[in-house]
């Protein structure tokens, strides 16, 4: 196959691509660039990117940042999010973000010589939507170009480099069983390092024929349209000796004309999506997450006030007791929020509650045992029950009585809480039928499983809580 | 609506949200005739409670899903109503054609939801 016009590519390419030289002015941009930034190439030519597009703000600063670090290590530099707003060519402002790559382009003696910069626009996905937006719209114009750059013109070392080290991926595929003849950096490492120069694809990359790519291939091959994909779902062999895993990619097929017009090979171009995908996921599967756990705390409010009002006709008092109740759900919260709401320390949830009433009456202590979050909710409220009911009716309630929280972990990990009060008023009928019994019932045989001893004397309430550690220890799926 | 004596299987694993729905079933004046706050307990009651009417599931339940007792219950022919605070979105596609009601929801809703699925006339 002959040399391919890398020039025309170049231009040709759907994706915003632009060189800069050592001073940040331009040396080239794509049609696709021109077309982002609103300004032809002839107004670029020359410019420096600062002076044309002045940008004080912190994205100019990184922006200048990222090149220079670029230019002083040889190295390329990616910013994966830049606000950068755009004039389009008829003078309105947009507001958009970018994912920008620099790479940089070696001269023969190997000094960095100048940088190059491709950008993907991603301000959809910012705005949380799913789906990513390589601005492929410009295809057709895009192939027509393509098409054209087998005419004889002499290629370009030059060209031919930036194909290589460019971020996107690129490969050349010749005759009708697509025989690979180029393949930039990136689509080697995109397919594990393997050697595929010189064999068909079907034999370099035989993960790929049943996934329908090479009858794909076969049909841009034969019918000579332009076959485009974003976010595809490909599985590919990605590192040596492993198996294929799952990766996502923009990417298309645009087939290789000669000077007669003859079909002779598919040029294959891309960008690996595989983390921006992973990432729209993990972020619906948080809002998901986020909306449920709305959604059950305001049902946990919603009984907390109707147990509230029905359990008396004092509205002064079911004021007092509902925001208390609430707050005491809220501070489960903000300890659990703390951590990542994964779990919190069973000796905070105690001291929330009971660090109200003085060391003279109240004394609670033991080892630091960390719960699930699901536990402390359930515990945050049954010990707020526990004491106000202590200090409305029980030991709390009366100068001399006094009450003792201690809890440890027995020998067969289960978590034992006993709350013994002393010097108390007899309990009264009402306090052992009241809500706070039987959320304390619930709670510990129902939605945690476990054991308890409540006993009712002339000196208090003694109670034994007893949780397995399936319940307060082992953390719920996580949403990733 | 006279759904005197009837008997309803509740799954529910938030204490606050089960007691507040026994409230209303027994407002209504549904028999609770048993309840389950996590899947082994939910799948052993499934299969064991007799003559029930109705059996209303909370989807996630300590982390597992309710599906293995909602499959018991569907063999059986009992009718099934889902809450969740996902609504019908938080059902897969095998058990979307089933009755959801979306948390939070008020003791109106749920007489609702249970007249819809049992017929008006019960």
């Amino acid at each position: 196959m002959a040399e391919l016009d890398f020039a025309r590519i170049f231009e040709a390419l759907p994706s915003p691509f632009m060189i800069l030289d050592r001073d940040l002015c331009y040396v080239a941009a794509n049609a696709a660039y021109q077309q982002v930034v609103g300004t032809p190439f002839d107004r670029l030519k020359g410019q420096n990117l600062f002076a044309l597009f002045p940008n004080e703000g912190e994205a100019g600063k990184r922006l200048r940042q990222s090149f220079e670090r670029v230019l002083a290590t040889g190295e390329p530099d990616t910013l994966a999010y830049i606000n950068y707003p755009i004039t389009e060519a008829d003078g309105t402002v947009t507001n958009r973000y970018w994912t920008a790559v620099h790479v940089p382009l070696t001269g023969p003696d190997g000094t960095v010589q100048h940088v190059m910069q491709n950008t993907v626009d991603v301000t959809e996905l910012v705005r949380m939507r799913e789906a990513t937006t390589l601005p492929y719209g410009s295809i057709s114009a895009a192939t027509r170009l393509i098409e054209r750059t087998r005419e004889t013109e002499a290629s370009s070392a030059e060209f031919r480099r930036l194909f290589q080290q460019a971020p996107a991926f690129f490969a050349v595929l010749s005759g009708p069983s697509h025989v690979f003849t180029f393949t930039s950096d990136s689509y080697i490492k995109l397919i594990g390092g393997r050697n595929v120069i010189g064999q068909a694809i079907a034999q370099a990359m035989p993960e790929v024929v049943e996934q329908g790519f090479v009858a794909l291939l076969d049909r841009v091959y034969a019918e000579g349209h332009v076959h485009a994909a974003e976010s595809a779902r490909v599985m590919l062999e990605n590192e040596p000796g492993q198996p294929a895993k799952e990766t996502f990619l923009d990417f298309s097929y645009n087939p290789i004309r000669d000077g007669a017009g003859n079909i002779t090979g598919v040029f294959v171009q891309g960008m690996d999506r595989t983390e921006a995908v992973r990432a729209a996921r993990r972020q619906r599967l948080l809002i998901d997450e986020l909306n449920h756990r709305v959604k059950n705390t305001l049902a946990t409010v919603q009984s907390i006030a109707s147990q509230t009002l029905r359990s008396t006709s004092d509205f002064a008092q079911a004021r007092r007791s509902l925001e208390a109740r609430i707050m005491a759900l809220s501070n489960a919260h903000t300890m659990l929020s703390d951590r990542h709401w994964h779990d919190a320390e069973l000796g905070h949830l105690v001291c929330q509650e009971l660090s109200a009433f003085g060391d003279e009456q109240v004394d609670y202590g033991g080892p630091a045992l960390v719960v699930n979050a699901k536990t402390t909710v359930a515990l945050a409220l049954v010990l707020h029950e526990m004491a106000a009911n202590a200090a409305r009716h029980g030991a709390l309630s009366v100068p001399e009585g006094n009450l003792a929280v201690r809890w440890h972990r027995d020998g067969e990990g289960q978590l034992v809480l006993e709350w013994i009060e002393r010097n108390g008023p007899t309990p009264a009928e009402t306090v052992r039928q009241g809500f706070g019994s039987r959320l304390l019932r619930m709670v510990v045989t129902g939605e945690l499983g476990g054991g308890l001893d409540l006993n009712y004397d002339q000196n208090g309430l003694r109670a034994r809580l007893s949780i397995p550690a399936t319940a307060y220890a082992e953390q719920e799926a996580r949403f990733d | 609506m006279t759904s005197a004596g009837r008997r309803v299987l509740v799954v529910e694993d938030e204490t606050l949200v089960l007691i507040n729905l026994e409230d209303i079933l027994e407002q209504l004046g549904w028999s609770i005739a048993a309840q389950a706050m996590r899947l082994p307990e939910a799948e052993r009651l499934a299969s064991s409670v007799e003559a029930l009417d109705v059996a209303i599931l909370d989807v996630n339940i300590g982390g597992a899903k309710v599906f293995p007792a909602a499959q018991i219950l569907r063999e059986r022919g009992v009718p099934i109503l889902f809450a969740t605070g996902y609504g019908r979105d938080g059902l897969p596609p095998e058990w979307q054609d089933h009755a959801v009601i979306a948390k939070p929801y008020s003791q109106a809703d749920i007489e609702r939801a249970l007249d819809r699925l049992l017929g008006a006339d019960v």
